[in-house]
């Protein structure tokens, strides 16, 4: 659990003079977090889960969601193709099983590189000088103006339909929340006595970062990180299913939203299931965003 | 910081100060967003000259190298970098936004006619979504906990989870091809708009049932209302009077949010229900890189995301007159 404690205290430097003190109030803190470290304890169980019985359900089925089967085009569901066959013949829940890697997997990257990105200018804006929060700040707000979807269409639309151009469309208008909000709450730290003392005691900058920023930044970008990637993967099957990510031979639920489209009177099953599988992903990555949340703002409350 | 902040007092000079700041980070952020743009532009890959040409004279093949070399001139495309700025922004200024590429129109003369389209459908839309919002926010305010605040609540995050296109996907096997209600496809009538605008309202309402919901309950949490209770003012009052003129100023910023966020969807409703609108426009101007068209397109949905939140901010703080921190736009 060491890399998930939250670090109300952080190191004093004459600390270890008081030792007993210090070790009270790790104590209390241990205490005041247990909540939330039960929380993310049963989430990771419960993650480990989920992909073991994904990967568990990858290796088991027995159809290529690229295997095209003309002898058995656009099935309805049945007991060897629970979610019937799309109109190549590819067996639908294979293809929506695969897909799952490539939302979420997609949507991991996007978000985890925005982050990266937003954590950094929020940092810099945050606890640099004035003239530079002010530069960043402007930008961020001209990158805030435009709506996302059209920003990440004319991006990936300009630069060519294709998997990478929406990955880097998507990173482009996904890191100024992160930005921003680290800047709120790095400019709040900086007011707070540990920082003041940690400067007057000229330790590293890395580690003040390190430590006493994003130390306490951690579960704050956690929730917005859990929140944004439910919509990342909004965002990429809408761009897919518009034609502007991946490209329909791969089994995306946006792209096969495309195919099914042209079949809707014939097969309406090749439209329900890949949008099924958006809606409850979705709406679990919420639900959970929603806890963690709820438990963050549980802590603050101490 | 807390401490000894100087408080502004609500001098004309303050409030002219604070006009000008205000006006100047609009200022800033316009001018960020015309630079972005232009960079969309300037970075975009291949020869734009050669797409010009191909898009202007109509093939797929070379252009006579001497053409190239009049429209190089013509878009000041040999330019560097800032010159080639000032030279797309100039006229922009100036009121003219070009012509398109592709079928040599005027920029506006094509976009007009479709942004009527996209504004009746989102004004329907945010009509529909907003009434049906509140209208579940208030029946789950009335008894948090009951069972109609649960099934409310529900519906509004299953409604935030399901997919834009999906749903519109969905009302048309429903509606359209099962029942055969309601035309699925075009824009020649109102009875193709209710599809698309119920697709789109039904968005509007989910996202803004949950928040309208809360501040509602945040609302009814104020102490004062206990004092008025006993003062014999009726729970119908307090309820349109009290309750609901606080839940309002917070709900009119996610009004703004929510603006951009109906135009993010009418890009994708206009295109499952071939309507015709600024989204599609925008779509299909995109696939065939019309590049004037683009660059309007984007510049217009940023400045108007901007000024419409520019405006709620605005009134927000004519709704609050407490408020006395100097905030920053945005």
């Amino acid at each position: 659990m060491a890399d998930n404690e939250v670090v109300p205290f952080p190191i004093d430097p004459s600390a270890h003079l008081k030792s007993i003190a210090a070790e009270v109030s790790q104590a209390s803190a241990q205490y005041q977090c247990t909540a939330v470290q039960r929380f993310l304890l049963t989430l990771r169980i419960g993650v480990v889960i989920i992909v073991s019985l994904y990967l568990l359900a990858l290796l088991i089925t027995p159809y290529d969601p690229n295997n095209a089967d003309f002898l058995s085009r656009l099935q309805p569901p049945s007991l060897s193709h629970w979610f019937g066959t799309d109109h190549l013949g590819r067996d639908v829940a294979t293809r929506v099983l695969y897909g799952a890697s490539w939302s979420v997997g997609l949507a991991f990257v996007i978000s985890t590189t925005g982050a990266l990105f937003g954590i950094c200018v929020g940092l810099c804006a945050g606890a640099g000088p004035k003239w530079l929060d002010q530069w960043l700040m402007r930008g961020t707000d001209s990158f805030f103006a435009f709506p996302e979807l059209v920003a990440a269409i004319a991006i990936a639309g300009i630069l060519g339909p294709s998997t990478v151009n929406m990955v880097l469309a998507l990173t482009m208008v996904s890191w100024m929340r992160y930005a921003r909000l680290t800047r709120t709450l790095t400019q709040e730290l900086s007011q707070k006595d540990f920082v003041l003392q940690a400067r007057l005691a000229q330790l590293p900058q890395r580690l003040i970062f390190w430590r006493h920023y994003l130390a306490n930044l951690k579960l704050a970008l956690l929730v917005l990180w859990s929140s944004l990637w439910s919509r990342t993967i909004l965002s990429i099957s809408g761009l897919s299913f518009l034609g502007f990510g991946v490209q329909p031979p791969h089994a995306e639920w946006g792209a096969m939203l495309v195919d099914a489209k042209a079949y809707m009177t014939s097969a309406p099953h090749l439209m329900i299931f890949p949008g099924l599988a958006v809606l409850i992903t979705v709406l679990t990555l919420n639900l959970l965003g929603d806890q963690l949340h709820d438990h963050l703002q549980g802590t603050n409350e101490h | 910081m807390k401490v000894n902040a100087p408080k502004l007092k609500n001098t004309g000079l303050n409030l002219v100060l604070k006009m000008a700041q205000r006006l100047f980070a609009l200022a800033a952020v316009m001018l960020g967003v015309s630079l972005l743009t232009f960079m969309l532009y300037y970075f975009a890959p291949g020869d734009k000259a050669l797409a010009i040409g191909q898009a202007r004279y109509g093939g797929e093949g070379d252009v006579q190298r001497e053409v190239i070399a009049m429209i190089r001139q013509e878009y000041g495309l040999d330019q560097p970098f800032f010159q080639q700025f000032m030279h797309w922004l100039t006229p922009f200024l100036q009121g003219d936004m070009g012509r398109s590429l592709v079928s040599q129109e005027k920029v506006w003369q094509i976009v007009l006619p479709n942004l009527y389209e996209t504004l009746a459908l989102a004004g329907i839309a945010l009509v529909f979504g907003l009434a049906l919002a509140f209208a579940l926010s208030v029946i789950s305010v009335r008894r948090p906990g009951s069972n109609a605040d649960r099934i409310a609540v529900a519906f509004a995050s299953v409604g935030a989870a399901i997919p834009s296109y999906w749903l519109g996907l969905l009302l048309i096997l429903l509606f359209a091809v099962q029942l055969q209600w309601l035309p699925a496809y075009g824009s020649a009538s109102f009875v193709h708009m209710i599809l698309p605008a119920t697709c789109l309202g039904l968005s509007v309402t989910t996202s803004q049932t949950r928040l309208l919901r809360s501040f509602l309950l945040e609302a009814q949490r104020a102490p004062f209302l206990e004092a008025l209770r006993l003062r014999g003012v009726s729970e119908q009052e307090i309820f349109w009077r009290h309750n609901l003129r606080h839940a309002l100023p917070p709900a009119m910023t996610m009004l703004g949010i929510e603006i951009a966020s109906l135009l993010e969807g009418a890009v994708i409703v206009e295109v499952i229900f071939s309507r015709n609108g600024i989204g599609s426009l925008f779509v299909s101007s995109v696939m065939s890189r019309d590049y004037p068209l683009v660059m309007f397109l984007v510049l217009f949905s940023a400045f108007s995301y901007v000024l419409i939140n520019t405006l709620i901010e605005l009134f927000q703080e004519g709704l609050n007159p407490i408020k006395h921190d100097n905030r920053v736009l945005l």
